[in-house]
């Protein structure tokens, strides 16, 4: 087995314990149940593109981009437990590269945010079937979706997690930073409507690029502004993995 | 034929020198124990060596192949103890042996068989299905040195492996390794405890301030180093003017809790022996008993450290 593949399997098997698995389905169900009808009552329909949509079924489908940005939160940790329970140099002094290691994280990522955009979708799915518009695109744009955003989200908490050394710091920075992006983007709320200022922040967030292709994928709502955001997402990822790789090997031991 | 040569070994970190030219030989099937005070240059030389980081300057052959050039083919071929601790903190132990022993690519029925072998010889039944998390400090170090052996090697690099260890699990881990060099392992040892060293290996080196001081058999090492003597000569009673009587002998002291221990420290020590002997009987001072105590390497180690550390050097 090569090497890279061996230390992706040890990743799942560190990363994916039950408390983690429970936590990335029921935090979603949370959201998309409660709060999806919860809002209903104040929130009748949605605006999105030349027409409207249920809460609901907004909401499910903005849990697909929180969860895939959620679940790369995996990336950071496994990395800073590393570092802190001397694993990472364990790995180096063992028949690994850091390349073998850096490529692990992301292929760790990329399935972890496969796998959660999967399981939002199939749970979403009785929220937002009768929006639903198949079509040839729809699979491409998701998985597009899931591994260009597990790999920018993924780089980010990598960056963050080689920074700091204190485990105080690396949790307030790691939630702060993504609690910005998940209540700073159209996840929860479209931007049209929200105040000016508000709106061009939730397009200075990747996270509202990621649910907008998403949400274009699932809804068939193709656009050349649609188009122009999965550019910036692929730019963006791939500045993000140069910058954390380069981290990453530059990391003392 | 030598399992590590490396010539003229330098590590610089700016200004500071870590490591500075050294040259080590061990020979295959040896242990070969590294000492040094804190901050002598012990663990940058172990980095260097498993090809964590490179040199600034110098060589390094490990079993025969170009380490700088080839450090992942030296990798694949050794084993490695890190001083800190290392574990994933949610496994089990039976677990963490397991998966250690995938990451290293052995089939799923021989690291199944691995592991049942490791924890009865690291004595870990009691907490096999316990997390690494809820181990003791020793406990875990067992767990840290016994997942090493889940893989094959050639060379298997320990620092400060029994740090944690109580001493029936110390014993059982130096007599596992002695039985493993027997078997043709090459080890590389670093260690505080000097008795463990003394127990061990065949070869030692000292190193300090990022040189070597001396390399050879502990008894080499003693028998080169260790030519001041300890003599105590234990008195019947106790006598007040003593400390006057031997006040013209160099090299002898008044152990003065007792009153009635004189203890000689010389590389004459015979000598000095004699002179006091005429002084007691002249005074007609009862010796009780008379005795030598060896060299131990301990005391060769301090006082090694100690002339390096000294103002001139």
């Amino acid at each position: 087995m090569h090497p890279t593949i061996r230390l992706v399997n040890r990743n799942l098997t560190i990363s994916l314990n039950p408390g983690f698995l429970v936590w990335q389905v029921i935090f979603p169900i949370v959201y998309i149940f409660v709060a999806g009808f919860a809002y209903t009552s104040l929130i009748k329909s949605v605006p999105f593109g030349d027409s409207h949509m249920d809460y609901p079924a907004f909401i499910a489908s903005g849990m697909i981009g929180f969860n895939i940005m959620n679940s790369t939160l995996v990336s950071g940790i496994i990395i800073w437990n590393d570092r802190r329970h001397g694993m990472f140099e364990q790995i180096l002094v063992g028949p690994f590269t850091r390349a073998n290691y850096i490529l692990s994280n992301v292929y760790t990522i990329a399935i972890i945010g496969l796998i959660s955009a999967a399981l939002i979708t199939l749970i979403g799915y009785p929220l937002f079937f009768e929006s639903v518009k198949p079509n040839p695109l729809t699979i491409p744009f998701m998985v597009f979706a899931s591994i260009v955003g597990s790999i920018l989200f993924g780089s980010i908490a990598s960056i963050i997690s080689t920074r700091l050394r204190s485990s105080e710091g690396f949790n307030v920075i790691i939630n702060t930073v993504f609690l910005f992006f998940a209540f700073v983007s159209t996840a929860f709320y479209p931007a049209q409507g929200a105040p000016e200022p508000l709106a061009t922040a939730f397009y200075l967030n990747p996270l509202t690029y990621l649910v907008d292709i998403i949400r274009a994928g699932v809804f068939g709502t193709f656009t050349e502004f649609v188009m122009l955001e999965m550019l910036v997402l692929l730019g963006l990822a791939a500045a993000l993995f140069v910058v954390a790789i380069k981290l990453l090997t530059k990391l003392d031991l | 034929m030598s399992s590590i040569v490396a010539r003229s070994l330098s590590k610089s970190y700016g200004d500071v020198v870590a490591v500075n030219g050294i040259d080590l030989d061990v020979k295959a099937g040896h242990v070969f124990g590294f000492l040094g005070p804190n901050g002598a240059g012990k663990s940058t030389t172990m980095k260097l060596l498993t090809t964590l980081m490179p040199p600034t300057n110098g060589t390094i052959e490990i079993l025969g192949l170009n380490a700088i050039k080839h450090p992942l083919e030296v990798r694949k071929r050794i084993g490695v103890v890190i001083q800190q601790p290392s574990y994933e903190p949610n496994l089990s132990v039976e677990k963490s042996l397991e998966k250690y022993g995938m990451m290293w690519n052995i089939d799923k029925k021989t690291r199944k068989q691995k592991a049942d072998e490791l924890i009865d010889i690291f004595d870990l039944q009691e907490i096999r299905k316990q997390k690494n998390e809820d181990l003791s400090i020793g406990q875990r170090r067992r767990v840290q040195v016994a997942r090493e052996f889940m893989h094959e090697m050639d060379l298997l690099f320990l620092d400060e492996p029994t740090v944690g260890l109580d001493p029936s699990a110390r014993r059982r881990l130096l007599d596992f390794l002695k039985n493993k060099a027997k078997s043709g392992l090459t080890i590389f040892y670093t260690t505080h405890v000097l008795t463990e060293a003394e127990y061990l290996c065949d070869e030692i080196a000292v190193i300090n301030k990022g040189k070597i001081l001396a390399v050879d058999t502990p008894d080499q090492l003693k028998s080169t180093f260790g030519q001041e003597k300890t003599i105590k000569v234990h008195l019947l009673y106790r006598h007040d003017n003593l400390a006057d009587l031997l006040s013209n002998i160099a090299d002898c002291s008044i152990d003065f809790n007792t009153g009635t221990d004189i203890i000689i420290q010389s590389g004459k020590s015979e000598l000095v022996l004699s002179k006091i002997l005429q002084i007691l009987i002249e005074n007609n001072i009862a010796i009780e008993d008379l005795s030598a105590m060896p060299t131990t390497l301990e005391e060769i180690f301090l006082k090694m450290v100690k002339d390096t550390n000294a103002p001139d050097n």
